[in-house]
């Protein structure tokens, strides 16, 4: 075979068009994840030569000795069960009542969705501002109020710190389950609703009976969405917190990134990742699995 | 066709009300954005002696010089730019067409391939801040544009491949198999037929991934040390940081990272809906 | 062999001194000060040296604390990095670069160019600690007191400076009937309000158990002087602190301060061009934090040469310049009150709280560290996280001394 044969294969030449995209994604996304498992078995400064492997030692300490693994834990927890229930249910209620025929409908669409596309950094940085105990909007509101003795140190408290930086995370986020839902409804049959109410039903039994089950794949999609995106939730409480106050606010991913980044303990900085990614492995396989039946059942 | 002219007529009380409550709820998501655009433009004096929501008096605007000089915007500006023009566009391409690969030629494992693009899409990278960080430094590529706009790249190819190649499979063999016929490659097929015809589709994901590249942070964090190599977040971080107790500035700092992403979104409002929705839902 | 490297060394220098001729670079990294006096010093130093050194091209990185910090650790993994890098003198931090074998062994510099005669015993204190030889060089010692606002003291009916922990706490109770907080921190930012942890274990504790604690040597659940320590903390956060402060950050606290919402802070030297920037000086004094061991709180900051570097020689003639008499008189109080080379002195135009200043590091029996530079890093976060624990009230003492030993007996 030539070259220019086997350049003409096209085997070959899928292989070429395939190379950048895989070659890349293999080796700054999957390799990384290969090398994280490893280092939890390992003990590394990021100074010295040599990991040293240790066994199961690093799982051993967050699990059994680190004061905040579990604290971090929790919050994910609530954190991920908060994020599934709350922003979805507004997003819906929203999506559905923008999906009628409103006057002004866009602009206020428009309106809902803008904080999705502020940098979660920056919303970080709004929210703090605001949230400033002596000058910020609240502290300042509740003043003009004269209601100052409400006034809370809304990212001091350890009981109401991680319950602030939700709301600004439920603030940027409905948007997102919204817009979704809004397409979601487009493939709802109009005529099935129109004939819903001609045979005299009302809107809740329209909405039970016809919009909810024409819903239930866009419900899966948002509620897996909405459970992958709020155990990543990095940004928001790094720029707002940081983890704390005394670590009460710390999740899993900033937790590891704490460990291997500040602390410069890798090894159980890891460890903590392999346990979220783990957890992240538990939802995302079975909807894959549900996503590749629903695909063949199409066919 | 009835229902429609039904409420036309009569004036359905429950959706008057409904667009009050839509109305007042959008009114209180915009404060925010309302405060803090306010704050920006207040000097420091009625910052504190005037209510949250007064209009400013005078304008403020040299919170935003000091802000721009300070938090040493010019250079962040920069970077953010020269990062998100070469890594959107880039992997749009090799996403582009590792999808038509997948959708179009027969290579014996396009499915377990595609499945496994697919898992990347899912997987959170903020997990692996430590190794990637290892990795890019043992390229010697921390501080560099290409230390951070490969793993840009590599963490933006799953979701991608994954819509386009949706939208590629819909596409009849058929044509493809014609114009191989005809002598054409795939490399030819790719250029002259599908990327014409998904122009849309890569209109929305180019302006979706324009935004997240430009807010990314958590991974500009670690991989850029060197401040004069940060992006907007980064900067925006870093001034935080160091000038939290001027508000002013600060709000203005808040208002210059925002404003370049708001500006995109309402200018093609239209295709981040189709964007995020086309791979999500119809997929 | 000392004699050789000696020889070594001076007949490298000389040998630098006659070819001028190639351009070398010696490339220096120090985080980015906020007080332009001490960027410009840094700038200072680069030009003296360069026109000392002709041919010699001096680059100096500065960065932000936290950048500063990963970029070193991102260096010590990788061949690139400075030749001279900036760090804080403790255990945790620059302690553990020598420890790693990050930091070359300057005794040879130090006797060729008699550092050891020249500069203050505190600050050159830490060269020994961690490692055979003698690593890094000071060039800022800071000290860290007490500074509080005269008008609110006179209105609380305080008429002298505490002299004594019990005085103190006395001014805080007199504060609080006026009405006034005695102390403002800002919690976000975990070492400001362990600072305050860290005087009261040195007066609870005197001077052998504190360090003895802070070596991870005496167990701290039942060593008396650490609960009493946790105590006397929770007694300060609990009543005695402008509140709230788990959610505002050290610049915020200073800005009520100067607000007059609190009378007192703990800050370090590098205060008093931040008073005399914002506030009438006239209205401030310091005292150093009554412990009643006649300690010093503060730490130092070091320039260490990097073991990567092969520029050793020339990298010690540039620390030479820095702390020789001319460049540190030239730039005095840029660095903070006390320059750390012996022979110079603020003058009689130094600013009152910089004299004041002299004095109390002249009356200095010793010195002892903030709590975040004699931990390593891991028991610091868990030290910064019972210590919040506790000023929010969410541990008792026992408990909190409980849990530090805890960490330190998993450690």
């Amino acid at each position: 075979m030539t070259l220019i044969s086997r350049f003409r294969s096209p085997r070959t030449q899928g292989i070429l068009l395939l190379t950048p995209a895989l070659g890349v994604y293999a080796m700054f996304a999957i390799w990384p994840m290969i090398d994280v498992l490893i280092l939890s078995f390992q003990d590394w400064n990021g100074i010295t030569e040599n990991r040293e492997w240790v066994g199961l030692r690093n799982y051993y300490h967050i699990l059994y000795n680190d004061p905040v693994f579990w604290v971090a834990f929790k919050n994910t927890f609530i954190w991920t069960v908060l994020s599934v229930v709350i922003p979805p249910l507004l997003g819906l209620g929203l999506a559905l009542g923008l999906n009628q025929k409103l006057i002004l409908r866009a602009p206020l669409r428009a309106i809902y969705y803008l904080p999705v596309i502020i940098a979660p950094i920056a919303v970080a940085t709004m929210w703090r501002w605001m949230y400033d105990p002596f000058f910020g909007l609240f502290a300042q509101l509740l003043a003009d109020l004269g209601l100052s003795s409400w006034a809370v140190d809304w990212l001091g408290d350890r009981d109401v710190a991680l319950y602030s930086i939700f709301v600004a995370y439920v603030w940027q986020n409905v948007g997102f389950s919204m817009v979704l839902f809004l397409a979601g409804l487009q493939s709802v049959d109009s005529s099935l609703i129109d004939a819903a109410h001609i045979d005299g039903a009302n809107r809740r039994q329209v909405f039970k009976n016809v919009t909810l089950p024409a819903l239930r794949p866009t419900i899966t999609i948002v509620l897996v969405l909405s459970t992958i995106s709020s155990l990543k939730a990095f940004d928001i409480i790094y720029g707002m917190t940081g983890g704390g106050p005394a670590q009460s606010t710390q999740m899993l991913a900033l937790w590891a990134f704490t460990q291997s980044m500040e602390i410069f303990d890798y090894g159980r900085g890891s460890a903590v990742s392999v346990v979220l990614l783990l957890l992240t492995l538990a939802v995302v396989i079975p909807y894959m699995r549900w996503s590749q039946k629903q695909e063949s059942d199409a066919q | 066709m009835i229902a429609p002219a039904l409420n036309m007529k009569r004036r359905d009380p429950v959706l008057i009300g409904l667009w009050i409550s839509l109305a007042l709820v959008a009114l209180v998501w915009l404060t925010p954005v309302v405060f803090i655009t306010f704050t920006a433009l207040k000097s420091e004096a009625e910052i504190f002696s005037t209510a949250a929501f007064s209009v400013p008096s005078a304008i403020e605007w040299s919170n935003f010089g000091v802000a721009w000089i300070k938090g040493n915007f010019s250079q962040t500006f920069f970077n953010s730019t020269v990062i998100t023009l070469v890594k959107v566009p880039l992997g749009l391409l090799i996403s582009a067409m590792a999808a038509y690969a997948l959708a179009q030629i027969k290579l014996g494992w396009n499915k377990a391939l595609l499945l496994f693009v697919l898992f990347g899409a899912m997987l959170p990278f903020q997990v692996m801040l430590a190794p990637l960080f290892n990795l890019v430094n043992s390229l010697d590529l921390i501080d560099t544009y290409p230390g951070v706009i490969l793993p840009y790249l590599a963490f933006g190819v799953p979701y991608q491949v994954f819509i386009l190649h949706s939208f590629f499979r819909a596409v009849p063999k058929e044509l493809t198999e014609a114009a191989l016929i005809d002598g054409a490659t795939h490399f030819t097929i790719f250029r002259r037929i599908f990327l014409p015809v998904s122009l849309p589709v890569l209109a929305a994901l180019l302006i979706l991934d324009f935004v997240s590249t430009w807010n990314e942070f958590a991974m500009a964090l670690v991989l850029l040390q060197d401040k004069n190599m940060w992006t907007l977040p980064l900067g925006l971080m870093s001034f935080q940081g160091q000038f939290s107790s001027n508000y002013g500035e600060l709000n203005a700092a808040i208002v210059m990272t925002v404003l370049p992403a708001t500006l995109v979104y309402l200018i093609f409002q239209r295709y981040f809906v189709s964007g995020l929705t086309s791979g999500a839902v119809k997929g | 062999m000392k004699a050789t490297t000696l020889l070594k060394g001076s007949a490298a220098a000389l040998l630098l001194c006659g070819t001028s001729l190639s351009a070398e670079e010696l490339t220096i990294w120090t985080i980015n000060y906020t007080s332009d006096r001490q960027v410009s010093a840094l700038t200072a130093a680069e030009a003296e040296f360069e026109a000392l050194m002709p041919g010699v091209d001096v680059e100096i990185v500065m960065r932000g604390t936290d950048e500063h910090k990963t970029a070193l650790r991102v260096a010590a993994g990788s061949d690139t990095g400075p030749d001279i890098y900036a760090y804080w003198a403790g255990l945790g931090l620059g302690g553990e670069y020598v420890q790693a074998g990050l930091s070359t062994d300057l005794s040879p510099y130090y006797e060729s160019y008699g550092w050891s005669d020249r500069l203050t015993a505190p600050s050159q204190a830490f060269s020994e600690s961690f490692a055979e030889g003698k690593h890094g060089i000071p060039f800022r010692f800071s000290g860290e007191a007490v500074y509080y606002n005269k008008e609110l003291f006179a209105k609380a009916g305080i008429e002298s400076e505490p002299q004594t922990y019990e005085e103190l706490k006395e001014a805080a109770v007199a504060l609080k009937a006026a009405g006034i907080p005695a102390f403002t921190f800002g919690g976000t930012v975990n070492w400001h309000v362990m600072r305050l942890m860290d005087v009261i274990l040195e007066t609870t504790c005197g001077v052998d158990k504190h360090d003895a604690l802070m070596a991870m040597e005496l167990d701290w659940a039942t060593e008396p002087c650490a609960l009493e320590a946790f105590t006397e903390m929770k007694w300060w956060t609990d009543d005695h602190f402008l509140k709230p402060f788990m959610g505002i950050d050290n610049r915020q606290s200073t800005t009520l301060w100067f607000a007059n919402r609190a009378a007192m802070m703990l800050e370090g030297d590098w205060h008093v061009p931040t008073i005399d920037e914002n506030a009438d000086m006239e209205n401030f004094g310091l005292f150093p934090f009554p412990t009643g061991t006649g300690r010093l709180y503060g730490f130092a900051e070091y320039m260490y040469v990097s073991t990567k570097s092969d520029q050793a020689d020339l990298a010690a003639k540039f620390l030479d310049m820095f702390t020789s008499d001319e460049f540190q008189t030239a730039h005095l109080g840029a660095f903070g009150a006390l320059s750390v080379n012996k022979n110079v002195k603020q003058g009689d135009d130094a600013l009152a709280l910089h004299r004041e200043w002299l004095e109390v590091f002249a009356q200095a029996e010793g010195t002892f560290v903030n709590g975040d530079q004699a931990f390593p890093l891991d028991v610091t976060t868990e030290y910064f996280r019972v210590i919040n624990e506790l000023a929010s009230g969410d541990l008792e003492p026992q408990a909190a001394a409980d849990a530090m030993a805890g960490f330190i007996s998993n450690h």
